[in-house]
C-alpha cells in the first residue's frame, strides 16, 4: 500500500475510532437513566424523600435527597474508575497527574464543580420531579453551551456542517422538551423545580466539557476522568453532606441505610454505567472535539427513551419520537463529515 | 523514572523544536518511565496522536515502516511542536529551552 492510501486510512482509522467512543458514550449515558429513576423509589431515599418533606416540605426535601443519591452516584462512578484505572495499569500514571495541580488537574477539579453539584444534580432532580425521559432530553442542549465555550475559549474550530448537524440536535431536543412542558402548561401544574434541573444538566455539561478540554489537553483522558470524579466526591462528601448534616437533616442515618443489597446493586449499576459513559466521553474529544463529541454523545436522549420504554414500559409522546429522529438526524450530519477536515482540531 | 505526567514528558521532548520520529520519542518515553511492552508502546503513541490532534504537534512527515522499527507496514510520524504547543508546554511548568 502507498504512503497516501496509508495515511489516508490512518486519518480515518482515528476518527471512526473518535466517533466510535462518542457513540458508546451515548450508550452508556442513556442506561443510565434506569438505575437514576429507579433509586427513587427504593429505600431508604424513598424514606428520606417522605421524611424530609414532613417538615421542610416537597421542595426542600426532593433537593436534599438528591444530594445524597448524587453523591453516592459520585462514589461508585468513582470506584467502578478507580478498578478501570487499575485494569489498565494507570494508577502511576494517575498519581503523576494529580500532582500537577497547577498546571492541569486544577481543570479536572473545576470541571467535577460544574458536571456534579450542577449537571449531575440537576439531572437527579429532573428524574424525581418529571421523570427519566424528561431528564435525559432536557440535558440535549448541552453542545451548544459546550462547542461555543470551546470555540471562543481556546478556539476550536467548528465546521458548517458540524454546526449544521448541532443545530438539527438542538431542534430535535427542544421538540422533546417543549412536547412535555406544553401539556403540564395546559393542565395548569408546572414542575419548575423539575426544569430548572434539566436547565443546571444541559448547562453543567456544556460547562464541563469545555473546561475539561482543557486539562485534556496535557493528560491522559482515563486518568483525567477519574480525577474529575475524585473531585466530584470531596465536594459532596466533605463538604455539602457534611453541611446539610450539621444543619440538621438526617444525612448520615440515611445513608448508612443505602447499604442494603438491592439498593446498592441499583447504585453500582449506575456507578458502572456513568463511569463508562464518561470513559467514552472523554477519550472521544481529542480524536474528533469537544463539539462533534458531545454531539453525537447526545444519541443518549433517544437511547434513554429506547431503554425506559423497553424496561419500564412508559410509550413516549409524538413529540418525543419526532424529537428523537430529529436528534438521529442532526447527528448524521455530523457522523458523515468529510473526515479530510478533521486531521487537526484547532486553527493555526 | 519519569515523574511528570507522560504527555508532559513528550511535549518538553519536543520543546527542542527539532523534527522527531514518533517510535524515537515513544521508546525513549518506554526506557524513561520502565513501561515495556506493545501495550504500553501503544498507549503512549497514542498519546503523541492526541496531542497532534489536540494542534500542540504537527505531523510533518510518514513514511511506512517497512522494516518493523515500530510496527511493520503501519506509518511512522515525524512531529514538530507547534506555537500553541510551546504555550501550552510552559503552561504546564515546563522548561522552555
Amino acid at each position: 500500500m502507498d504512503l497516501k492510501a496509508l495515511k489516508k486510512q490512518e486519518s480515518k482509522r482515528k476518527i471512526s475510532k473518535g466517533y466510535m467512543w462518542a457513540l458508546f458514550c451515548a450508550v452508556f449515558w442513556g442506561i443510565w437513566y434506569l438505575p437514576g429513576t429507579v433509586v427513587w423509589v427504593l429505600n431508604p431515599f424513598d424514606e428520606m424523600y417522605g421524611a424530609i418533606a414532613e417538615t421542610s416540605g416537597d421542595g426542600v426535601s426532593l433537593v436534599v435527597t438528591a444530594v445524597l443519591i448524587t453523591a453516592f452516584n459520585a462514589l461508585t462512578v468513582m470506584l467502578a474508575l478507580m478498578l478501570w484505572n487499575g485494569t489498565l495499569g494507570k494508577f502511576g500514571e494517575l498519581v503523576r497527574t494529580m500532582k500537577e495541580f497547577h498546571p492541569c488537574s486544577k481543570w479536572f477539579f473545576l470541571a467535577s464543580i460544574f458536571g456534579g453539584p450542577m449537571a449531575i444534580l440537576g439531572s437527579f432532580i429532573a428524574m424525581g420531579f418529571i421523570g427519566g425521559a424528561f431528564a435525559a432530553v432536557a440535558a440535549l442542549l448541552y453542545p451548544v453551551v459546550g462547542s461555543i465555550l470551546a470555540y471562543y475559549w481556546y478556539g476550536e474550530k467548528i465546521s458548517k456542517r458540524a454546526a449544521i448537524g448541532i443545530g438539527v440536535i438542538i431542534v430535535g431536543g427542544v421538540t422533546i422538551f417543549g412536547g412535555g412542558l406544553l401539556t403540564e402548561l395546559s393542565s395548569g401544574n408546572v414542575q419548575w423545580i423539575g426544569y430548572l434541573g434539566g436547565l443546571m444538566a444541559a448547562a453543567g455539561w456544556g460547562i464541563e466539557g469545555a473546561i475539561a478540554g482543557k486539562g485534556l489537553d496535557i493528560a491522559e483522558p482515563d486518568v483525567g476522568l477519574t480525577l474529575r470524579f475524585v473531585g466530584e466526591n470531596i465536594i459532596w462528601w466533605i463538604i455539602i453532606v457534611p453541611v446539610l448534616a450539621l444543619v440538621g437533616y438526617p444525612m448520615y442515618s440515611f445513608a448508612f441505610q443505602a447499604f442494603e443489597p438491592l439498593t446498592l446493586l441499583v447504585l453500582i449499576f449506575a456507578g458502572i454505567t456513568f463511569g463508562f459513559c464518561y470513559v467514552c466521553w472523554y477519550k472521544s474529544f481529542p480524536l474528533i472535539g469537544v463539539g462533534r463529541g458531545q454531539g453525537i454523545g447526545n444519541l443518549y436522549g433517544l437511547c434513554a427513551i429506547i431503554f425506559i420504554f423497553l424496561f419500564f414500559g412508559d410509550v413516549p409522546q409524538w413529540t418525543i419520537l419526532v424529537g428523537g429522529t430529529l436528534c438521529v438526524i442532526g447527528s448524521f450530519v455530523m457522523f458523515t463529515e468529510d473526515t479530510s477536515e478533521l486531521e487537526t482540531l484547532r486553527g493555526e | 523514572m519519569g515523574n511528570r505526567p507522560i504527555k508532559f514528558r513528550i511535549l518538553e521532548l519536543f520543546l527542542d523544536e527539532k523534527e522527531h520520529w514518533n517510535y524515537e520519542v515513544v521508546s525513549k518515553v518506554q526506557g524513561e518511565y520502565n513501561m515495556q511492552g506493545n501495550y504500553n508502546r501503544d498507549s503512549i503513541n497514542f498519546d503523541i496522536i492526541e496531542l497532534a490532534s489536540g494542534g500542540m504537534l504537527k505531523d510533518l512527515e510518514q513514511k511506512v515502516d517497512s522494516e518493523g522499527i515500530y510496527k511493520k507496514d503501519f506509518l511512522l510520524h515525524k512531529y514538530v511542536i507547534t506555537d500553541f504547543g510551546k504555550v501550552r508546554g510552559s503552561d504546564a511548568c515546563l522548561r522552555y529551552v
